[in-house]
């Protein structure tokens, strides 16, 4: 394996769209930059089955294709890619210090684009049955029901697309949908009823128990909230697609400043409270949760990074 | 001493390839068991990891012991395959 050294000028953690993209333009700068990946390459891009909405694909593509594609080019111009982790994050007389599973680094300026997961909902059961019968990944772990029944929670663009994924597997599909409407594009909304032979929808629908025997998933607990009512739905299991958690937790403690949920507070420079430590994409407080405009963040901040390496005073507009 | 790796993997998964990627980066090889292109074998990745999900990442040692690896957890793959 190849050995990295230590000493980098950017470092940045996450190799989502938006690193990838700010990687594409600090080294097509002849700007040294390393990423450290602990989970996928594309983020949640690559987990996601097909991309309608990103510019440039007429059909639409596979997130693992739009992910292995931005890697190739950000790795053309010279961008090394760590599998690895970072777990802390402080400044010292070197510069920007990050502690690593690849051992202590030192960075002159600092990209967080970690990105968000998808949230835990919080229910009695979502974690004794997690990847035994509750999956937040229906690329993954889709082609274990095939010919079985599954639960999905959500309304918006993930839910009703990785639905419609899922038709590929399922003999049917509850979708369990907490608001009265889909908060999914039209387009996907359209995809979802073209499958009504299998997939069933239940708006005002709240997801509050997954219930389960001998190790495995046998029903989701709702409340149809017009009417107060217990439903019950029987499934084999259960896909959750309810909201994003910004990928932080590993900020406790850094002093980089965070907003109530977690993402990170920058100014108008994508820069963070502290001096050299960027933020961009979906982890950044007023981010629009976008393929699109995670690339848009990703070059803005890497021409911030580089004017920031440059020793120019960043003025803001 | 690593004796032989066995991935489980469908065509779709991220983290999936993410394994791969490692131990190709490290120069160990491995065998793949795609699920999609063999469904029969599903219910031995479930067995061996307890788990509805890929990848599942069996390494076996010299003396047949084994580790189990599930998703992509550099935590335990990394000192499994070292």
């Amino acid at each position: 394996m190849e050995n990295i050294s230590n000493n980098h000028e950017v470092i940045m953690i996450g190799a989502g769209p938006t690193a990838l993209t700010a990687a594409i333009y600090t080294t097509r700068e002849d700007i040294e930059t390393l990423l450290f990946e602990r989970g996928a390459i594309g983020g949640l891009a690559a987990v996601t089955d097909h991309i309608d909405n990103y510019p440039g694909f007429p059909d639409g593509v596979d997130g693992l294709v739009l992910a292995d594609s931005m890697r190739k080019q950000a790795e053309r111009f010279g961008a090394k890619i760590e599998l690895g982790e970072v777990t802390a994050i402080a400044k010292d007389k070197k510069g920007i210090k990050l502690t690593t599973t690849s051992g202590d680094m030192h960075c002159k300026a600092l990209l967080i684009a970690t990105g968000s997961d998808y949230k835990k909902i919080g229910v009695p059961g979502e974690q004794e049955y997690y990847a035994r019968g509750v999956h937040y990944c229906a690329t993954c772990d889709g082609a274990f029901y095939r010919d079985k029944k599954i639960v999905v929670v959500g309304g918006g663009n993930s839910a009703a697309q990785e639905a419609v994924f899922l038709t590929r597997f399922a003999s049917h599909i509850d979708m369990l949908v907490r608001a009265d409407h889909f908060r999914a594009s039209d387009v996907l909304q359209d995809e979802v009823a073209k499958h009504k032979d299998k997939i069933t929808v239940h708006f005002n629908t709240t997801t509050d128990e997954i219930v389960g025997e001998d190790g495995k998933v046998l029903k989701v607990i709702g409340t149809d909230k017009t009417t107060g009512k217990k439903k019950d739905f029987e499934t084999d299991g259960v896909f959750i697609f309810a909201g994003l958690n910004p990928n932080t937790q590993f900020l406790n403690g850094t002093g980089i400043e965070l907003d109530a949920i977690g993402l990170i507070k920058t100014n108008d420079d994508l820069m963070t409270n502290i001096d050299g430590v960027f933020a961009a994409g979906d982890v950044r407080h007023g981010a629009t949760m976008q393929i699109a405009s995670a690339t848009g963040e990703g070059a803005t901040v890497a021409l911030r990074i580089r004017e920031y390496l440059e020793g120019h005073k960043v003025i803001n507009e | 001493m690593v004796k032989n790796i066995t991935i489980f993997t469908t065509n779709t998964c991220a983290y999936c390839v993410m394994v791969k990627k490692y131990l190709t980066n490290k120069g160990v090889s491995y065998e793949e068991v795609n699920l999609d292109q063999n469904p029969e074998r599903q219910a031995e990745a479930q067995r061996l990891s307890g788990a509805l999900t890929v990848p599942v990442t069996v390494v076996t040692h010299q003396d047949d012991s084994q580790d189990v690896i599930v998703g992509f957890n550099l935590g335990r793959l990394a000192p499994a395959v070292s």
